[in-house]
């Protein structure tokens, strides 16, 4: 009896340990802790590397999806794909996506946008970095999620098979408010 | 399958007797209760109620009897809920007023701080503000304009077709506001976007201007030349 006991104690503690082990694996590639979270993201203006300029604030309604990336990036260039795919499910349903690249060597970035990997979202440029710094970009890639409000919601500082499940769940949540 | 079972339980005399009153006791409970429980009926069957004894009254007397004082007691029960009714439509229209009253609050509110806080952060008399207005645009597509005072950049601003959009249907543009110490200053903006023939195009304006005691205010005007077939930069002082 007692041994059966020990050993059903043995389980759940088992299943506890992975459980808080996989809420803090979700939790870091989230990152609660971003400033800006569930403040209004601070308004810009950037030109396009091909197409007019953009400002955010002209986006209100929408649920915006930024991604600061860099040519340099290769999971970022992985990610700008998989950010691609959700943007073609759900543009119909008030979706918005921009690329901000931060090369040093914007030329790159161009290369990038008229190379073969394109993608269909407006890839701005920000030359001066001002707005990777009012946004404090400190890991690539990085993506945050904007609600129709303009308030950031979420932040991924990641990427990974893991982290994508997590945008489009995040993704979603947004779309169907 | 069980119901074609059961059919075939023989069950005993008493036991039936006995289901039978249960049943009919459920079926009386169940009538009373639903009666008591609605009010909607208890209302509805009130006029039929009162009606039934008006045409049985000259058959039977006592049938009469104890149907009138439902009826009365419906009457004397219906006024409140009107009552009530009406109470609650007044209490809500009252509620709306108050909200709006207090949203107009809110707004005028708004108002007076932004007059405040422009009056604290400028001062009229180092008041700087410098507009933009547009006409027609055919020779000139804006992509940006940059914005200099005494040699020092103060702003350099994008615009989005919408803003574009906006300026050609008469919009002005409000590019700069910032303070200026009394005396002789010198404005250059450069606008840069599509000229004629969709070629890149930048060109510059400039403007020496004395800031006095009042507010100053400085509009570029973007026009179309058409005997030149080019855009034209100017910048005007309101005096």
């Amino acid at each position: 009896m007692l041994r059966r006991v020990c050993l059903w104690w043995r389980c759940v503690s088992t299943a506890l340990a992975v459980l808080i082990a996989l809420s803090t694996g979700t939790a870091s590639l989230a990152q609660p802790t971003y400033f800006l979270l569930g403040h209004e993201a601070p308004d810009f203006a950037l030109r396009a590397v091909a197409g007019s300029n953009v400002r955010l604030s002209e986006h209100r309604g929408d649920v915006v999806v930024l991604s600061f990336w860099s040519s340099r990036c290769s999971p970022c260039r992985t990610q700008l794909a998989a950010l691609d795919k959700s943007l073609a499910t759900y543009r119909s349903v008030g979706l918005q996506m921009y690329g901000i690249n931060v090369d040093d060597d914007q030329t790159r970035a161009i290369e990038f946008a008229h190379g073969g990997q394109t993608v269909n979202f407006a890839l701005l440029l920000d030359p001066a970095k001002a707005v990777s710094r009012r946004y404090e970009v400190d890991n690539l890639p990085m993506t945050l999620l904007i609600d129709r409000n303009g308030i950031v919601r979420y932040v991924l500082r990641d990427y990974s098979a893991k982290s994508d499940d997590l945008y489009l769940q995040q993704l979603r949540t947004l779309l169907n408010e | 399958m069980i119901g074609i079972n059961m059919s075939h339980v023989v069950l005993r005399p008493s036991f039936l007797a006995a289901r039978k009153g249960l049943a009919a006791g459920l079926v009386a409970a169940l009538i009373g209760l639903s009666l008591a429980g609605s009010p909607a009926i208890a209302q509805n069957a009130a006029p039929a109620a009162a009606a039934a004894p008006a045409n049985a009254a000259p058959q039977s007397a006592p049938a009469s009897t104890p149907a009138t004082p439902p009826a009365g007691a419906d009457a004397a029960a219906t006024p409140p809920a009107a009552d009530a009714s009406a109470d609650a439509a007044p209490d809500t229209r009252g509620l709306d007023q108050e909200v709006q009253g207090l949203k107009k609050d809110v707004v005028d509110l708004n108002r007076d701080l932004f007059v405040l806080e422009e009056e604290l952060l400028f001062p009229a008399n180092t008041q700087v503000a410098v507009f933009l207005s547009m006409d027609v645009g055919d020779f000139f597509a804006l992509d940006s304009v940059q914005l200099k005072i005494d040699q020092k950049e103060v702003i350099n601003y994008l615009y989005t077709p919408r803003e574009v959009e906006a300026l050609l249907r008469g919009g002005v543009h409000r590019l700069y506001l910032g303070n200026l110490k009394v005396g002789k200053h010198e404005l250059v903006a450069f606008f840069s976007g599509k000229g004629p023939n969709d070629r890149d195009y930048k060109r510059g304006a400039n403007l020496s201007f004395e800031k006095g005691i009042g507010a100053k205010y400085l509009e570029l005007k973007i026009n179309d030349r058409q005997r030149k077939q080019q855009p034209e930069f100017e910048i005007k002082d309101w005096e």
